[in-house]
């Protein structure tokens, strides 16, 4: 080969190595935009009368006298499609045997998509699910339930390669000669006098509890169980970790007891997520019985044992760049081996280890796997510190996956799921940047 | 008024450092006890791994003692809640396989040629930069990862995978199609000795070539766009998202082991007239080479045990895709399995339902456990072969 | 050039006292000092089966300099180490042979390593302050042997500094981190520290190997501020630092003591042939 396509080769393979650092960074970018941002509209949105209504009647917060304003203002806009409604209703009646047949189906239609959209009609019975009882609280929610009102989705399968295309029809051409033709046009135009939007900073995203499993609400149970858990983890884990650091670097002699353990800790490093889950269940419930079945505790436990081997990591990693010198000057002051490591060794490695115990602590507010047969549960209110060691709590990272997979309305609150995702990262990557300042932290320490 | 050292103690100069007997053995017995209850405390982990390898044992022996072994293994059949049950786990050892797989296809390549761009290429400065994203990478919770893989990239593949995988086919392989078309019309016109000529038959295989690769470019990137992907949650999915989850611990291995691999000989590389890339394939890579090997059975590990995102985004269907090799298919993976039929298996504690999830947690316990082996003693090695010892 | 069986010989079955104490007219005698401090009796130090140090017969006089030089490995700082036993921190490290301390061994069944390093203090080759405030690291080690009270520990920080000839350059800022002093003020707070946990022994390792001539020179002169107050032994590969500090001189070579002498006669008058062939630089 000659020296130039050596040199292209070169060229080549830097450039494919910056491709692949390139794909990394933008898939986190992939990833993350849109997460935060959609994650962000969850508390901020532009929201509905409909939602003040909520936010009044469930949590007893907002000002009742401008409230009652909103709502004669947007009673008085929705009237007229009340009025349409019955006044087709009457002419129903009218109709022969044939046509009311086939408009009561399609009336039935018209009339869920309306209350879908606006809450109950005027002189139904209160709803017994306090999802029914309100309308749409999201405006961007509501003009999507408005073009379900407006236009019909009807399924194509007139191609049988490909599968069926779906494709909308007005509704209004289905009233075509009656009076609600006028209903469609109607709502279209004054949806905004009916639910009233204006942006608000919903802040009880975070602080409030959920209503009617997550479709009003907040998260405040799943963020104050996954602190709970992860919290709890580091109580056990923190201090174990850091003594076998010390065990590892300060007294263990070389030998074959020691390097079994070393082999142990990489095991344990290397175990699948879930069966940790696995062995918190048979160990921890069905075994030890910390409690009766799922809780905080045998949650705590299975995630300190997952978190251990990093924590003695970083902690060992940390203790062994402490300078010799600090070890020999101790010492020769006269220092017992124990009060050089705690009074010398361990303020100086102080920052090491706490970045690896803030890195785990991000880890195990984040894993999922062991605590599913071990803490975790999909609804439920906020448990008080009490009652951690009997009963389970949600948490973020279990509650993203049920809402997202097993919710019976999952597409309705995606807001909430992007909510919930954006809550668990914040907090991760929050840890994970303090670990980075800490770190840098450390070398300017140590140089004085 | 010189004295000898017996004058010294008989004018009874204080000896503060010597104590008794008593004293003595008391600081010696303190001292055993203290360092007996940190080797204690240390050998918690060993303990704690075998209490998991005894009691997730325990659970998944019945099952084989139900059930015998032949089932487990050579059956596609998983009716666990069926009249009678089928526990044919075959299907689902291949959907962890074929995840598996998938992703180390992607992140293999990716991960090295990153860590070698990390060692080698990248100054020191930009390199600052880089590793936080690698680090980000690593630190979001597998059910981000997951619930990306659901709600954003599973309708993205559902509604334009063709058109997705078409670009992903031109992307990637055109500027290796380039390389390769001006690498092999060189090396097929040196023989030609005379000046003239050799240049003009090197035009022409470029244009020849040239038009080849296009043609190929272009036909297998329309039968890629013409490819419907039936479902967005199959192991192509998880494959990608997973591949992403792996590379951080490919990337950070691979890169500890290639700058364990020191100056000297790089710079012996360099001094013989070698560029970067020779230097790198020819000397370092070898040179580290069992260390990347255990960075990629590290990365592959966690692909292998990953639980949240082949739940959420692999579709969950126990069946051999067909072909075998078909990515677009749904499949389940024994993780996800283990995590989804424990919530039903959980009720009828003893039954066959409930310990074949710990069969399942066995094989992946045993399997992870062969290869944190593997990787320890291969890592373990590199590092005598480089201390010289 | 190596040692010869008879200087060998000498040295391994030699008494360890150094009985003619000849010092020059600019060195004051010391009263009350010139007791044998530390001795050295057959006394071996080992390395696993390595003998870094040989069979050393000598006595240490109280209150008096004694520099140690020899080429580099010949075990000085083994030597040094031992006596406050910070070799003990080298896994399998042992030695054989007697090293007594005020007379008892030092190496003796119940000796308490703690104790005889507080007496016996040391400050390293590079200064090696804690990272912790200038008040803090001089008061680490009377916090260790109980002292609490603010009060008495500023008086000893105070005193301390102030033998070391630190305090006009760091009385205002007491709480500064150490590290932030320069490399010469930070191996005066190194000896302060070791002053402040009032040891008999100082042992100094090339305590000026890592400093500027500048920063040698208030450490030699420190040195000269101490004599008289402590045993002082420093090791130095500096041979006109030795004879400007010192008042004795031990010369090893390959672990064996060749020579130890008054600092003035083993310069001027060397009885072996081998330290004369050191100190005139022929070797090294
Ligand atoms: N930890 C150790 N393990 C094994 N051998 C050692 C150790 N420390 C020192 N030695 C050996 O003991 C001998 C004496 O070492 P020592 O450090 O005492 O020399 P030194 O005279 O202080 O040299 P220098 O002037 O370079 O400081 C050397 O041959 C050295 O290789
Ligand atoms: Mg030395």
């Amino acid at each position: 080969m000659n020296l130039g396509t050596r040199k292209l080769f070169d060229r080549a393979f830097t450039a494919l190595g910056f491709g692949s650092i390139a794909i990394m960074g933008m898939m986190l970018i992939i990833v993350l935009a849109p997460i935060v941002s959609k994650g962000v509209s969850a508390i901020v949105f532009r929201s509905t009368v409909e939602h003040r209504k909520m936010l009044y009647s469930e949590f007893h917060r907002g000002n009742r006298v401008s409230l009652e304003k909103e709502i004669a203002a947007s009673d008085a806009a929705r009237r007229p499609v009340y009025e349409m409604l019955s006044e087709f209703e009457a002419e129903l009646g009218l109709m022969d045997e044939d046509k009311q047949q086939e408009y009561k189906a399609k009336l039935d239609q018209v009339r869920t998509a309306i209350k879908a959209l606006l809450g109950p009609l005027p002189g139904e019975s209160e709803p017994a699910l306090t999802r029914f009882k309100y309308g749409q609280n999201r405006w961007e929610k509501a003009e999507e339930k408005l073009k379900e009102l407006v236009y019909e989705k009807q399924w194509d399968y007139s191609n049988p390669d490909i599968a069926a295309k779906e494709y909308f029809v007005s509704r209004a051409t289905a009233f075509e000669g009656t009076s609600l033709v006028r209903l469609f046009p109607y709502v279209e135009k004054n949806i905004d006098k009916m639910l009233l939007p204006e942006w608000t900073f919903y802040w009880g995203f975070i602080t409030d509890s959920s209503v009617d499993s997550h479709i009003f609400g907040g998260i405040w149970p799943e963020i104050q169980g996954t602190f709970f858990l992860a919290l709890g983890a580091m109580l056990f884990a923190f201090p174990l970790g850091v003594i076998a650091a010390i065990y590892f670097t300060e007294y263990a002699r070389e030998g074959f007891i020691t390097s079994l353990l070393r082999s142990a800790n990489s095991t344990l490093a290397g175990v699948p997520s879930i069966v940790f889950g696995l062995f918190g269940l048979a160990f921890f419930i069905n075994t030890l019985k910390v409690s009766e079945s799922k809780s905080v505790l045998a949650g705590s436990l299975t995630l300190a044992i997952m978190i251990l081997p990093t924590i003695i990591r970083a902690a060992e990693e940390a203790i062994l760049s402490v300078p010799k010198t600090y070890r020999e000057a101790s010492l020769g002051l006269g220092s017992t081996k124990w009060n050089t490591i705690v009074t010398v060794i361990l303020p100086a490695a102080l920052p090491g280890i706490l970045t690896g115990g803030v890195i785990s602590l991000g880890r195990a507010a984040g894993e999922t796997a062991p605590i599913i047969f071990t803490a975790a549960v999909s609804v439920g209110s906020a448990i008080g510190l009490a009652d951690v060691f009997s009963s389970p709590t949600p948490a973020l990272s279990w509650n993203i996956y049920n809402l997202a997979s097993e919710h019976e309305a999952a597409a309705e609150i995606r807001h909430v799921q992007y909510g919930m995702v954006f809550a668990l990262i914040s907090i991760v990557l929050m840890l994970n940047l303090s670990a980075i300042v800490l770190r840098a932290r450390i070398s300017k320490k140590l140089k004085g | 008024m010189i004295m000898s050292g017996e004058e010294l103690s008989s004018q009874g100069r204080s000896s503060a450092f010597v104590v008794s007997a008593r004293q003595r053995k008391w600081q010696k017995i303190s001292k055993t006890a203290g360092e007996s209850t940190l080797l204690l405390i240390a050998s918690f982990v060993a303990i704690i791994v075998f209490f998991i390898f005894f009691f997730v044992t325990r659970d998944a022996v019945p099952y084989f003692q139900i059930r015998g072994f032949k089932e487990f293994f050579t059956s596609t059949n998983w009716y666990p809640a069926d009249d009678p049950p089928g526990f044919g786990a075959l299907a689902i050892i291949y959907g962890s396989l074929m995840v598996t797989v998938g992703s180390a296809l992607i992140a293999i390549p990716m991960g090295i040629t990153a860590a070698i761009c990390l060692s080698d290429v990248i100054p020191f400065s930009v390199r600052q930069y880089v590793k936080p994203v690698i680090e980000m990478l690593a630190a979001i919770p597998s059910v981000a990862f997951g619930f990306f893989a659901l709600v954003i990239l599973a309708p993205l593949l559902q509604n334009f995978g063709g058109t997705i995988l078409m670009w992903t086919w031109w992307v990637i392989v055109s500027p290796f199609l380039l390389l390769a078309i001006i690498v092999a019309s060189e090396l097929l016109s040196a023989k030609v000795s005379d000046e003239k000529k050799r240049k003009r038959l090197h035009t022409f295989l470029s244009v020849v070539l040239g038009i080849i690769a296009l043609g190929l470019l272009f036909f297998v990137g329309n039968k890629l766009q013409r490819i419907e992907i039936l479902t967005g949650t199959n192991a192509l999915n998880v494959s990608i998202i997973l591949s992403f989850m792996a590379l951080p611990t490919i990337v950070s291995v691979s890169e500890d082991a290639l700058q364990a691999v020191g100056r000297d000989l790089r710079e012996g590389s360099y001094a013989l007239g070698a560029t970067r890339a020779e230097t790198i394939v020819k000397t370092i890579l070898p040179a580290a080479s069992s260390g990347i090997l255990a960075a990629v059975i590290l990365g592959i590990m966690r692909a292998l045990g990953e639980t949240m995102v082949v739940w959420m985004a692999s579709g969950n269907s126990s069946h051999i895709p067909s072909p075998w090799f078909n990515y677009l298919e749904s499949v389940r993976t024994l993780t996800a399995t283990i995590a989804g039929d424990m919530g039903e298996a959980d009720q009828v504690t003893g039954s066959a339902r409930f310990h074949v999830l710990f069969a399942m947690g066995l094989l992946l316990l045993v399997i992870s456990f062969i290869c944190n082996f593997i990787s320890e003693r291969i890592i373990v090695r590199q590092r005598k072969v480089l201390s010289g010892q | 050039m190596g040692l010869t069986a008879e200087t060998i010989e000498r040295s391994q079955n030699a008494g360890t006292a150094v009985r003619d104490i000849y010092l020059p007219p600019e060195r004051k005698k010391i009263s009350g000092g010139g007791v044998p401090h530390v001795s050295a009796k057959k006394f071996s130090i080992y390395y696993g089966e390595f003998e870094a140090v040989k069979k050393v017969n000598a006595d240490i006089l109280s209150k008096y300099v004694t520099a140690i030089i020899g080429p580099s490995g010949c075990g000085k700082s083994t030597f040094l180490r031992a006596i406050n036993r910070m070799n003990d921190l080298i896994p399998n490290s042992h030695t054989t042979g007697a090293l007594l301390f005020d007379g008892e061994d030092v190496y003796g069944k119940f000796t308490d390593e703690v104790l005889l390093r507080k007496k016996i203090g040391m400050v390293f080759q590079k200064p090696n302050p804690f990272p912790k405030s200038i008040f803090d690291n001089i008061a680490y080690g009377p916090r260790l042997h109980g002292i609490k009270d603010k009060k008495t520990l500023e008086g000893i920080v105070e005193k301390s500094l102030r033998k070391a000839a630190l305090w006009d350059e760091v009385c205002d800022r007491l709480d500064k981190n150490a590290l932030s002093l320069s490399g010469g003020q930070q191996q005066r707070l190194c000896v302060a520290r070791t002053l402040a946990v009032e040891p008999e022994i100082l042992l100094l390792d090339e305590p000026t190997s890592a400093l500027d001539p500048k920063a040698t020179a208030k450490i030699e002169d420190l040195i000269q501020e101490l004599r008289g107050s402590y045993t002082i032994m420093i090791v130095t590969h500096n041979m006109q630092q030795a004879s400007r500090v010192s008042d004795y001189t031990m010369f090893f070579y390959e672990g064996v003591l060749v020579e130890h002498a008054p600092t003035a006669q083993l310069f001027t008058n060397p009885k072996d042939s081998m330290t004369e062939d050191y100190i005139t630089g022929r070797f090294s």
